[in-house]
C-alpha cells in the first residue's frame, strides 16, 4: 500500500480545461460559490472572496486559477489605494459563456443571446399569426439557428445551454418535445425550462438592479400583473394563481385603443390631455394594487425593495416607482434593468444560474 | 510587518548566467530584491537561494546539504512566523545523475508542501501561504552544463503542468514563471537581470494578489 500522502495526484481539473467548459459535475460546491459571488457584484478581489465563502487564500487560489484557465474569470488591472498595498480585482470575462433565451408569450415569441455578463449579442422577434397560448412558432429552430450563427465557432463550445420561460399553465404539446428534442441532439445543448415571471425575476437578480439585493419583491407588468418574493437570492411564488388584472392590458383598455401598443399609447398620452388623464386613472389602481401586495407581504417579511420588470417605457413604470414610493415609507421601487425582453433574457440566465451558481 | 521566505536554487541565490557560483547579481536586482522594493518597507523578505539545490533528492557529488527537504524545516522554524512561503525549484533534480521525470520532480514539490503545512509555521501556527513557481523551462543549448544536464530540457517543459496539478491537489498557489521570463542563451538555465526584475515584479503581484487584509 503505497503512502497515499504522497501518491500521485488527480489531474482532472486541468486535464479538462483545454475543451471549453468544464462538464457540470466536474464544477465543485466552492467553484459555485466564488462564480455566484462574481456574477453578484461583478468584480471583487481574491481577499474579499475569501471573506465572504469563508474559504482560505489559497482554496481561493487554486478555484480562481482554474476558472481562469476556463477563461470564465480574468484578472484586473491593480488598483492601488490610498493606504496599503494594491488590490488585484477578478471580473467574469463577458466572453467566457454565452446562453440562449426563448420566451413564449401570448402574442409573440422573444428570442435573445446574451454574454457571461448579459449583454445582448443577438435578438429576434417573431410574431404569432394568431394570438394565444402554447405556441410553438414553426420558425424557432430556423431562427434559433441564426442567432447562434453569429457567434463564432469557436465560442460556440462556449455556449452554456438554452433556457425557455413559458408562462403559467403552458400546455405540454407535442411541439413543445419537439423542440426539446431538437434543442438536445441536434444543437448539443441542455434545455432549462422555467416559468416566464420566474425567470424575469432570475434575470434582474443576475443582470439587472437586483443583483445586489439578497431580498426584493418583484413584479412583472405585462398585460397582467404577477408578482415573486424573492428572500436571501431564492426566488418564491405563491401557490395560488397570481396573475392580476391591473398590467397593460388593462392600460390599453383604459386608454380604449384596441390592438394598439403600448408603446404607441405611451405616445399619444404625452400629446392628449384625454390620454393623460386615463393614463394617470390606470396608474392610481395599478400603484393601489402594488402597494397593497406590498404591505400584505411586509407583514411576514423584511423586505425593502420592489423591483417592477416590464417591457413598457421606462418612463411609465419610473411614475408607477414613483408614486410607489410615495405611498408606501421606506420603500425603495426600481425599475427593472433588463429593458429589452425581460422574460427572455430572464430565460437565457437560466443555464448560468444552474451551471454557475449555488441553490439554484 | 509580514514575512516571506524565499526558498530557490541558484536562481535565486542570482547567479549570473555563464558565469560561476561566486558571480552573483546585486541584493536589489535579484528576484527577492525586485520583489521587496514593490512590496515596500511593510514586507520582509529572506532569500534561501542554494546553488545546486534540489527538491528532495540529496547530491552524491555536492553533497547532502543540496537536498532542499533537509534543509527546508530548519530553516522555517528559523524564520517563523512566516507568512508567505515561495518554493522555486526543479530545475537541478533534471540532472542526469537523479534520472527523474517531471511528475517525479513535482512530487518532490509536493513533499516540501507537505512539510511545511506539517510544520505550520505561520502567524498563530497556521499553515502560512504556500507560493510554487515553475521554473522557465530549460533552453536546449546548455554550453558545458550539456552532459551534467542530458535530456533535461525537453523535460523541463513539462515541469509547469505537473506543478500546477501537485498545487492543484493540495490546494496552494502556483505561478508559471515562464509567463514573464526566460532563461538567458549565457548558460541556458540561469536568468538575466531583466529576467529576474520582471519575476519579482510579478511575484509580488502574486503575493498581493493572496488578499491581506488592511494592517
Amino acid at each position: 500500500m503505497p503512502d497515499m500522502r504522497f501518491a500521485p495526484p488527480n489531474p482532472i481539473r486541468i486535464a479538462d480545461r483545454a475543451a471549453g467548459l468544464n462538464a457540470v459535475s466536474v464544477r465543485s460546491y466552492n467553484e459555485r460559490l466564488v462564480l455566484s459571488m462574481l456574477l453578484q457584484h461583478g468584480s471583487t478581489t481574491r481577499f474579499d472572496i475569501g471573506e465572504k465563502t469563508g474559504l482560505s487564500a489559497q482554496t481561493v487560489s487554486v478555484i480562481v486559477r482554474s476558472l481562469e484557465q476556463e477563461g470564465l474569470v480574468t484578472r484586473g488591472e491593480a488598483q492601488r489605494g490610498r493606504m496599503g498595498p494594491p488590490t488585484i480585482p477578478m471580473g467574469l470575462n463577458p466572453e467566457g459563456a454565452y446562453s440562449l433565451g426563448v420566451s413564449i408569450g401570448f402574442r409573440t415569441t422573444e428570442i435573445v443571446l446574451i454574454d457571461f455578463v448579459g449583454n445582448i449579442i443577438d435578438s429576434a422577434t417573431l410574431r404569432h399569426d394568431t394570438p394565444g397560448a402554447d405556441h410553438v412558432h414553426p420558425d424557432l429552430q430556423s431562427t434559433l439557428d441564426g442567432v447562434l450563427g453569429k457567434l463564432a465557432k469557436a465560442r460556440r463550445r462556449r455556449v452554456a445551454g438554452v433556457g425557455l420561460a413559458l408562462p403559467e399553465g403552458f400546455g405540454d404539446t407535442t411541439e413543445l418535445a419537439a423542440f426539446r428534442t431538437w434543442v438536445e441532439t441536434e444543437l448539443g445543448l441542455e434545455l432549462f425550462v422555467q416559468n416566464d415571471v420566474t425567470a424575469a425575476a432570475n434575470g434582474e437578480s443576475l443582470f439587472g438592479v437586483a443583483r445586489e439585493l439578497d431580498n426584493y419583491l418583484l413584479f412583472y407588468i405585462g398585460a397582467k400583473v404577477h408578482s415573486r418574493l424573492v428572500l436571501n437570492h431564492q426566488i418564491h411564488r405563491s401557490g395560488i394563481s397570481t396573475a392580476h388584472d391591473f398590467g397593460l392590458l388593462h392600460f390599453e383598455r383604459a386608454l380604449g385603443a384596441n390592438g394598439v401598443s403600448t408603446e404607441d399609447l405611451w405616445r399619444l398620452a404625452q400629446g392628449s390631455a384625454n390620454y393623460a388623464q386615463a393614463v394617470q386613472g390606470w396608474q392610481a389602481d395599478c400603484v393601489a394594487f402594488l402597494a397593497s401586495k406590498v404591505r400584505e407581504a411586509r407583514q411576514f417579511v423584511d423586505v425593502n425593495t420592489v423591483v417592477l420588470s416590464t417591457y413598457a417605457p421606462r418612463d411609465l413604470c419610473q411614475g408607477l416607482c414613483d408614486a410607489l414610493m410615495v405611498k408606501e415609507e421606506g420603500l425603495t421601487a426600481l425599475v427593472g434593468a433588463l429593458q429589452h425582453a425581460p422574460k427572455a433574457i430572464g430565460a437565457a440566465s437560466l443555464p448560468y444560474a444552474s451551471r454557475f451558481t449555488v441553490g439554484a | 510587518m509580514r514575512t516571506v521566505l524565499c526558498f530557490g536554487d541558484s536562481n535565486t541565490h542570482g547567479q549570473i548566467p555563464g558565469k560561476g557560483p561566486l558571480d552573483r547579481f546585486g541584493r536589489d536586482a535579484r528576484w527577492p530584491g525586485v520583489m521587496a522594493a514593490a512590496l515596500g518597507p511593510r514586507w520582509y523578505i529572506i532569500e534561501e537561494g542554494l546553488s545546486g539545490r534540489t527538491t528532495v533528492r540529496d547530491d552524491p557529488i555536492e553533497g547532502k546539504h543540496k537536498n532542499g527537504r533537509r534543509y527546508l524545516t530548519p530553516c522555517l522554524q528559523s524564520h517563523a512566523p512566516i507568512d508567505v512561503v515561495i518554493l522555486m525549484l526543479g530545475t537541478n533534480d533534471l540532472k542526469r545523475r537523479y534520472f527523474q521525470t517531471a511528475p517525479e520532480v513535482a512530487m518532490g514539490i509536493g513533499c516540501l508542501i507537505y512539510d511545511i503545512k506539517e510544520l505550520s509555521p505561520g502567524p498563530g501556527g497556521h499553515v502560512p501561504e504556500i507560493l510554487v513557481v515553475a521554473p522557465p523551462p530549460m533552453l536546449d543549448d546548455l554550453h558545458e552544463w550539456s552532459g551534467v544536464f542530458e535530456g533535461a530540457p525537453e523535460t523541463s517543459h513539462k515541469l509547469a503542468l505537473e506543478f500546477e496539478i501537485q498545487a492543484d491537489s493540495k490546494e496552494v498557489h502556483f505561478f508559471d514563471a515562464a509567463t514573464v521570463c526566460a532563461c538567458d542563451p549565457a548558460d541556458g538555465f540561469h536568468l538575466s537581470a531583466e529576467a529576474h526584475h520582471a519575476l519579482g515584479l510579478a511575484l509580488a503581484s502574486e503575493v498581493l494578489a493572496m488578499g491581506w487584509p488592511a494592517a
